[in-house]
């Protein structure tokens, strides 16, 4: 049932009302219901992919308390009972993303290398099977390292898994922030509920208008890339805004159904576009992934046994300042390649991680010279000339790097960043067909483009000044406030392009 | 104490830490940061910090960054 449907609406609307109107304790059985129908209308068969990796995180949550009261054993024997549970889980948990995922990808590498013909698999890649895994995981680590206690209720679990507002595309939440409130009496809020739905709107804005405007402009810049080459630049532009209406927006529609039912969630992008280096990048785009991945891999590896005997060498050979921060940026280098591949099996995407993680590394390496030239060159690194210098670089290397995203292989990438700088034919714009009336609606759709682009940027530009626009609205008289809600409604069928046009949310996908 | 706000500054110099508490909840310390300090707590005080020692309570300020070092040497 895609987020965008009549029926989810219809669905929505049926689980807020019963939801408000059955005793309140039942609450929490109410959503449990409703998650799994809905994850069922996507395939009843992926219900027992999400049982799994329910039973299995369960069952460890209370292995794992377990082992922590027995009493009588030592200390270190008990450490080493929960590192092997622990173990355990994960190879249970990833392996099985690892299985349905990654199997092809290895397949294909395995076959190109040793020219073997082992035949592809058709694995069933259930819906959003990398957010409710990572979800699951965080929790198992936050039970191992003692940050929260294991749930004891099978049930109440099977919904901190599979709650359904967030399953499809995140955000991936933590155990000790949501768990309780999935579980609270909820009362009806009318000032709460409008605020979910000036959310659900504004989310559904970026997604039809922006987003699925952006999409025509983007496909023919990508997928027919040799057929338009002068658009290189401009495609990759759009895919900004498409990447950024569909992925943000999406969470904007999936935070306001969620605030419907009294739950708030972990918020996932902060006005990304903002940045002023490409770590503050991912401090704002898919915070909830990159906080999973510095807290579940980049810590932990950080501080592993291999690494701080690799501290010591790198302090021996670079001395201190520079063998303190080459273990670190090692470790921050292995974690976007893990990003990279859970953004997809391909070896673009790990292209893409890499990009990431290297200058990120670079920067950190850097970062005392970085202090040094400035204060020698006289550069105020508060003043606003600075920063908006930061932020257009890491605007354009976040651009550079949508190429490997986007491209369906990194030859294309690198052939289309070529064009971008070497053919500039801006009006082959004109020739790009929006629905089936040919060129008819093309400057229209290019408009409306640049406006939906336009009224995003104001908005995250007051926001970040500091500026609180849900509540100003909502400050605002009914008529004023009704009158803004209703544009924005309207504008959506009026301006927007069918959610068809590019097959739902990419980040579904993962 | 002195000596450990005297490895922050080698860190961060530009961070005032004797009234600073807020180093995470204001995101004034990054990930290369609180590594940076994690390294030289282990090898300043024989320390060992585990991942789950990361926390926001254990970093924020100079004086909870303190506590978790004497926590850790009394649990060595």
């Amino acid at each position: 049932m895609s987020l965008i449907s009549m029926e989810f609406l219809i669905f929505v609307f049926a689980a807020v009302l019963g939801y408000y109107l059955i005793p309140k304790r039942f609450q929490w059985i109410w959503l449990l219901i409703f998650s799994y129908i809905y994850y069922a209308s996507s395939g009843a068969v992926y219900i027992l992919f999400i049982l799994y990796t329910t039973l299995v995180t369960y069952g460890t949550g209370l292995a794992l308390n377990v082992m922590e009261n027995q009493s009588g054993r030592e200390k270190k024997a008990v450490k080493k009972s929960k590192r092997g549970i622990l173990v355990l889980a994960l190879v249970l948990d990833f392996g099985m993303l690892a299985v349905l995922k990654y199997t092809n990808f290895a397949i294909s590498n395995f076959n190109m290398l040793f020219h073997a013909g082992i035949p592809f698999r058709n694995f069933l890649l259930p819906l959003g099977i990398s957010f409710y895994t990572f979800q699951s995981v965080g929790y198992v680590m936050d039970v191992y390292w003692r940050r929260c206690e294991p749930e004891k209720n099978l049930f109440r679990f099977a919904l901190f898994v599979s709650f359904f507002p967030q399953i499809l595309q995140g955000p991936i939440g933590r155990y000790q922030r949501l768990a309780h409130q999935l579980y609270e009496e909820h009362s009806f809020d009318f000032t709460r509920i409008e605020r979910g739905l000036q959310l659900v709107i504004w989310g559904y804005f970026k997604k039809l208008v922006v987003a699925e405007t952006a999409a025509i402009f983007v496909a023919a810049a990508f997928d027919e890339y040799q057929t338009y080459p002068g658009i290189a630049i401009f495609g990759v532009l759009a895919y900004t805004a498409q990447l950024y209406g569909d992925f943000s927006g999406g969470m904007d529609v999936v935070i306001g159904i969620a605030s419907l039912f009294g739950i708030e969630l972990d918020e996932n992008f902060k006005r990304p576009f903002f940045a002023v280096s490409i770590t503050d990048f991912w401090h704002r785009w898919h915070i909830t992934l990159g906080t999973w991945m510095k807290d579940y891999v980049f810590y932990p590896l950080s501080l592993s046994r291999v690494m701080n005997r690799f501290g010591k060498l790198c302090k021996r050979v670079l001395g201190r300042a520079y063998g303190r921060v080459v273990p670190i940026c090692l470790s921050n280098i292995v974690v976007f390649f893990v990003v990279g591949i859970w953004h997809g099996a391909a070896w673009k995407f790990i292209v893409y991680g890499l990009y990431n993680g290297f200058i990120i590394a670079f920067s950190g390496l850097m970062a005392q010279n970085y202090r040094k030239w400035m204060k020698n060159c006289h550069i105020d690194g508060k003043s606003k000339g600075w920063k908006i210098f930061q932020i257009a670089r890491t605007f354009l290397l976040v651009n550079i790097s949508w190429f490997f995203d986007r491209a369906d292989t990194v030859p294309q990438a690198l052939s289309m960043m070529k064009n971008a700088v070497t053919c500039f034919h801006p009006e082959d714009l004109l020739k790009v067909h929006v629905g089936t009336a040919g060129t008819v609606y093309t400057v229209l759709a290019l408009g409306i483009l640049a406006a939906g682009c336009g009224v995003i940027f104001i908005v995250s530009f007051l926001q970040e000044n500091g500026m609180k626009i849900r509540a100003m609205i909502a400050a605002k008289p009914w008529l004023v406030r009704w009158a803004v809600y209703l544009i924005l409604l309207f504008s959506i069928p009026m301006l927007g392009q069918p959610p068809d046009s590019t097959g739902g949310f990419i980040y579904a996908q993962f | 104490m002195d000596r450990l706000i005297e490895l922050l500054k080698e860190i961060r110099p530009d961070v005032d830490y004797d009234s600073c508490t807020t180093l995470i909840d204001d995101e004034i310390l990054d990930s290369f940061a609180i590594l940076s300090i994690v390294g030289e707590l282990e090898e300043e005080y024989g320390v060992v910090v585990t991942p789950a020692d990361i926390i926001p309570e254990n970093f924020n300020s100079a004086q909870a960054l303190w506590g978790m070092v004497q926590r850790l040497q009394a649990e060595a």
